[in-house]
């Protein structure tokens, strides 16, 4: 991403003397990466070990990697990671579309901006959680809540990106349009929407982040079943290792879908740089 | 015959309201274009010369006056009227190929005479081959020959030309008029080039169109009567290059002598980076290099 800046040449050539580097720095940073997680499992094996803390608090790796096994054998994880992924995909879908419709709105328009915005960042300034005392006395305590939670957590990092997303499209680059007499809808889509995309994919990017985390967050609340509620639950049982393999669950997977839209992203605008295929 | 009033300006006045000032940029500027002619115009700073551009293409129409292209009153932006701007403006996010391909996004032609049309300007523009790249692959010559194709796709009758090698190296820029020079001579549309280079306009224009600024008049208009392809070091040339500095020297030197009208708002250059759509006409120059480059080869 960093090489071959300045030379003038096909990108076919450029890709392909690329890839080699590539690899062999991809495998240094997976080491640099995997540093911390493999000296901070070391440090708590070795705390575990010398009985720091006690076992009741701070199960050993080996015990909560067993209780992971047998946990990922009979479903359970499964189970309750499935039943979490599809709240989040729902709340998410619901939550980025409202907020792309918003950002639009507001970074389109300079009245819905003037109307909106001070609202919505009070609103925005309100913790996720703090919404979910006055929810429940509304939607009660079944999925309609979790879902409106989540999409809420999506909701605002999505349009706010966006709208400055739109805003940040250069001026001259709408006058182009205007010169080859686009419509206002082909500005849009030929000339705005693309211009945003790198914002938007960031609102994407934040919003699933904040899901994820709004949904272990209402299900810690309210909930029979989830990541979350495993949390509660096999805190209330003194359970630490059904504690520590639901933390480790989410972080994975929260982890993975990050991973995931930063691949997409990649691709989708492979114009920026020259090594990504 | 060719129609020697293809583009006919009568009278155009153009104010700005800046910071409560009302400032002229254009004071009732009459000037006619011949069909297939070069014109090309210069002048200092603040002497209209992109803001008359605008108003021809189209761009701008807060214009009191009269524009007039192929007998029709200017309103706004056509296809039959091409633009080049100072910085190609190519979006990032397509190829050349597309970017091109889309000055013809609401022309009347079928999808093979598209992408024929494609593919010839870009051959035009000599950037065969580079047709799947993107802009940041590009140099500036290269970004600024696929603004051309872009502004030459739709087969306008007219093309305008704002400083469209003011960034570019002598060396580019150059080579890049001299390729302009010959696009013209086999596609025959009209050129109205602006520049704040005294050689380019002298050796690309059939006539120079020296312009005065605060406010923006027409000071002389310059025959150039010599066949194209020009020799950029011929006396006569230079003779007439001379002439053209000779009179842009005196439009600065009376514009100081002159009270001065239109207050401070001029000097106050982009005072923040706000989008402010009104005065980039007028502020747009301030902060380009030399203005006249005598001998920039």
């Amino acid at each position: 991403m960093t090489f071959s800046a300045d030379t003038v040449s096909s990108a076919s050539v450029k890709s392909r003397s690329g890839k080699k580097f590539f690899t062999a720095r991809r495998a240094r940073r997976t080491a640099v990466a995997l540093f911390l997680p493999v000296s901070l499992t070391l440090l708590w094996w070795i705390a575990s070990d010398r009985g720091w803390l006690p076992e009741q608090i701070l199960p050993s790796p080996a015990y909560v990697y067993s209780t992971m096994i047998e946990m990922i054998g009979s479903g359970e994880i499964l189970y309750h990671a499935g039943v979490s992924l599809r709240r989040v995909v729902i709340g998410f879908i619901f939550g980025a579309l409202a907020g792309l419709a918003l950002g639009m709105g507001m970074g389109l328009s300079r009245r819905v901006d003037d109307y909106v915005r001070p609202l919505f960042l009070a609103f925005a300034q309100i913790p996720t959680l703090g919404w979910i005392p006055l929810l429940m006395l509304i939607f009660g305590i079944g999925e309609t809540l979790k879902i409106i939670v989540i999409a809420k957590g999506a909701l605002v990092p999505m349009a706010m990106n966006t709208a400055a997303g739109i805003r940040a499209v250069p001026a001259d680059f709408v006058e182009v349009g205007h010169a080859l007499r686009f419509s206002r809808w082909q500005t849009l889509r030929l000339i705005v929407l693309p211009g945003a995309a790198p914002a938007i994919f960031t609102g994407i990017r934040y919003g699933l982040t904040h899901s994820w985390t709004a949904l272990v967050g209402v299900e810690l609340l309210a909930s029979s079943e989830g990541l979350g509620y495993l949390l509660v639950w096999g805190r209330q049982m003194f359970w630490l290792d059904v504690v520590m393999v639901a933390m480790i669950t989410i972080g994975l997977i929260g982890f993975a879908m990050d991973k995931s839209l930063d691949a997409s992203e990649n691709y989708l605008q492979r114009w920026k740089k020259e090594g990504a295929d | 015959m060719p129609n020697q009033k293809h583009v006919h300006i009568k009278d155009v006045t153009r104010r700005f309201q800046v910071n409560g000032n009302t400032i002229t940029a254009l004071d009732s500027v009459s000037l006619d274009i011949a069909e297939g002619e070069f014109v090309t115009i210069v002048g200092a700073s603040g002497c209209g010369k992109s803001t008359l551009l605008r108003l021809g293409a189209g761009l701008d129409t807060g214009h009191n006056g009269n524009i007039e292209h192929a007998g029709k009153v200017v309103k706004g932006p056509s296809l039959d009227r091409g633009i080049v701007f100072q910085e190609p403006r190519l979006f990032p996010w397509l190829t050349v190929e597309r970017n091109v391909a889309l000055g013809l996004q609401n022309s009347g032609f079928t999808k093979d005479e598209k992408r024929q049309l494609v593919t010839d300007q870009i051959e035009l523009v000599g950037l065969a081959g580079f047709e799947k790249a993107y802009p940041h692959q590009l140099s500036g010559g290269m970004a600024q020959r696929a603004g051309i194709a872009r502004g030459l796709v739709n087969r306008p009758d007219v093309l305008f030309l704002d400083e469209p090698f003011g960034a570019l190296d002598a060396i580019t820029k150059a080579r890049l008029q001299g390729e302009l020079q010959d696009i013209w001579a086999r596609e025959q549309i009209t050129m109205i080039l602006v520049t704040h280079d005294v050689d380019e306009a002298v050796y690309l224009g059939d006539r120079v169109v020296v312009m005065s600024p605060r406010p923006g008049r027409i000071k002389e208009i310059v025959p150039v009567n010599l066949p194209h392809p020009r020799e950029r070091t011929s006396n006569q040339l230079a003779h007439i290059r001379n002439h053209v500095l000779e009179v842009l020297e005196s439009t600065t030197a009376t514009s100081k002598a002159r009270p001065v009208q239109a207050k401070p708002g001029p000097q106050k250059r982009r005072t923040t980076a706000a989008v402010s759509a009104v005065p980039i006409a007028l502020n747009a120059k301030a902060n380009r290099q030399t203005l006249y480059s005598s001998t920039e080869i």
